[in-house]
């Protein structure tokens, strides 16, 4: 049995870091501009949907992650203007968003489901050839958390930032915060908008469905990560966190699977594992 | 200030007012019909998009166009999967007052059958109308629903799966936990397999996002799989096949779009010819006037199922397709 698991666990490892993408986005509007954002359920199908229709066409899988973040970061763009110019509450906006990208990745998709053979197409990975996905992985969420190092250490970045950890101040110094929280919201579900495109191409196909819970996914990722990294304040520690906690979510995952737990209570040990992370950060906040 | 507010919350009234009247077409106005052929309007509701509901569905029209040219309407809506939208499509049937229903899947059967007990609803892509509780008995169904069952017998996909995999002794079934179709197959195929002396091992999945993990820890486990016509699994085809076919796992499944997706061979009934056969149902009714409550559900047999391998998937697993098999 535990030679299965072993067997088992590059994949659980390479799943993570795909969701860990996603991950990092979460990490960006719920740890660093304090922002609860659900368009990331829709965000991350549309990178998904996005991803498979311009393979279909005919476009390489590499621009088809970049048009995958360009759709995600028009999502984050969509939910940030709702919230800073229209005034609607964070979690109401992001609801929003999610309720409407249902409708327009069934646009872009034009039917709930389209198939990304690897055997017609050369995707980047491929959950066939685990190995081969772990290197691909790997190198994308290595040049993804640099670049998000580097940004968060412009100054720009930094006005992102502030923003996050104090409005009031972050304004009375003259930084646009509106204007911070939207480029936070793009940025943050341009990730996302890339993990759904990894995944697609990962699992052969984009179904309209895939999104479906991806942001308890992803703030397990980030409290796992964050517990892990024991609130580090370095941006390369708390990033790569959120990627071991992703991945560690997965793992645990396939423990408890292996251990005999029942595929259909998964969900409700997911959402357990989620709040007993989510808890004790709290307590910490309130000792402090 | 919530002057403004008013001001702009009425101004997102008005569009959203303009935006849905922009996508309702208006109702077309009685047209002056010189000849007193009637117009037939059929509402379809499929509940998912893939191969088999699409070729089910295609198989209905071109039956009903072929017996009734220039007499049938249809208005074709598709759940996308969504028990919701089944209820809300369905309903938007009824208050059309359309002459008959047809529903394409088990969901899509259930939600026509709360929203009307009058008009006439033909049922395809169901596996047991007795089970899901869509009917009183296959042979007098009792109310307004009638229709066509995919029930294909499973001692034949046993068999098939006997034959290429003569070594197996763990067979792993994967479906949606949400999906009472699928659970029905599942039984039936546990008790076809466990009779013939195979291990049997039960899995369910309750989204897309779950087929990776699950699927993963299963082929630790099984030598084969025999997939039901799961629609959550039919749409998802490749992310199960991808992990299978790498572990050198073998699937058999109960449907032939399934295999073209990525499983390896199947005795399938057609679904094109479960819709046609639907669609005489549907034209019995409409024309002839028969009561669905006593016409009995339609069931393929055996004669009626064609073989399907998927060679790619075969030689990928090292398969070779014993010459028996290939008539």
């Amino acid at each position: 049995m535990i030679i299965s698991f072993l067997n088992a666990l590059p994949g659980s490892v390479a799943q993570g870091l795909i969701w860990g993408i996603l991950g990092l986005g979460v990490a960006v509007s719920y740890q660093i501009m304090d922002y609860a954002d659900l368009t990331v359920d829709g965000s991350f199908a549309t990178g998904g949907a996005v991803c498979a229709v311009s393979i279909a066409a005919g476009y390489s899988a590499g621009f088809s992650l970049v048009f995958a973040a360009l759709a995600g970061m028009l999502a984050g763009f969509v939910t940030g203007t709702l919230h800073t110019r229209l005034k609607i509450p964070a979690i109401l906006a992001g609801i929003l968003s999610q309720l409407a990208l249902y409708s327009i990745n069934m646009r872009i998709m034009g039917k709930s489901n389209i198939t990304i053979s690897r055997t017609k197409y050369a995707l980047l990975l491929s959950s066939a050839n685990i190995s081969h996905a772990l290197v691909v992985a790997v190198a994308i969420t290595i040049v993804l958390v640099l670049t998000l190092v580097w940004f968060f250490r412009t100054e720009i970045g930094y006005a992102v930032r502030a923003t996050g950890n104090n409005e009031k101040m972050a304004r009375a110094q003259g930084i646009d915060t509106d204007a911070m929280k939207r480029l936070g919201l793009i940025i943050s579900n341009g990730l996302v908008g890339i993990s759904g495109a990894l995944l697609a191409q990962f699992q052969g196909n984009a179904d309209i469905n895939m999104g479906r819970g991806a942001i308890v996914i992803g703030l397990a990722a980030v409290v796992i990560g964050s517990r892990l990294m024991r609130h580090h304040e370095r941006f390369v520690l708390r990033f790569s966190g959120t990627l071991l906690g992703s991945i560690s979510y997965y793992v645990v995952l396939s423990v408890v699977i292996y251990l005999g737990l029942s595929t259909v209570d998964l969900k409700l040990f997911t959402a357990c594992l989620v709040a007993l992370f989510l808890a004790r950060p709290g307590q910490k906040r309130r000792a402090a | 200030m919530t002057q403004k507010k008013n001001l702009v919350l009425a101004m997102l009234a008005l569009i959203l007012v303009f935006m849905l009247s922009g996508c309702n077409t208006p109702a077309p106005a009685p047209t002056p019909t010189p000849e007193p052929k009637t117009v037939f309007k059929i509402g379809i509701v499929q509940l998912a998009e893939f191969p088999a509901l699409d070729a089910a569905t295609q198989g209905f029209q071109d039956a009903l166009t072929e017996k009734l040219p220039d007499q049938v309407e249809f208005d074709l809506q598709n759940a996308q999967g969504e028990q919701t939208n089944a209820t809300t499509i369905v309903n938007k049937f009824v208050n059309d007052k359309v002459s008959l229903i047809m529903a394409n899947a088990t969901n899509s059967v259930k939600a026509a059958r709360e929203a009307t007990s009058t008009i006439p609803i033909v049922g395809t892509s169901v596996t047991d109308y007795v089970k899901s509780g869509l009917v009183e008995s296959n042979e007098a169904p009792g109310g307004n629903v009638t229709g066509a069952s995919d029930n294909n017998p499973v001692d034949v996909q046993v068999e098939l799966l006997a034959a290429l995999v003569p070594d197996a002794e763990v067979v792993g079934i994967v479906f949606s936990s949400a999906e009472e179709n699928s659970e029905i197959q599942a039984v039936e195929a546990k008790a076809a397999l466990e009779a013939k002396g195979y291990e049997v091992k039960i899995y369910t999945v309750a989204d897309s996002n779950e087929i990776q993990t699950v699927v993963t820890k299963a082929c630790t486990e099984v030598d084969a799989f025999y997939e039901p016509s799961d629609n959550l699994i039919a749409s998802n085809v490749p992310t199960m096949a991808n992990i299978t076919t790498a572990a050198g796992i073998p699937v058999i499944t109960a449907e032939s779009s399934m295999c073209e997706a990525g499983f390896l061979a199947t005795y399938s009934i057609s679904y094109y010819d479960l819709g046609h056969k639907a669609g005489e149902m549907a034209f019995e009714i409409l024309v002839n006037g028969a009561d669905p409550a006593t016409t009995p559900i339609f069931t393929f047999d055996t004669s009626n199922l064609t073989l399907f391998i998927n060679q790619e998937v075969a030689d990928a697993l090292g398969i070779v397709i014993p010459e028996g098999l290939l008539k």
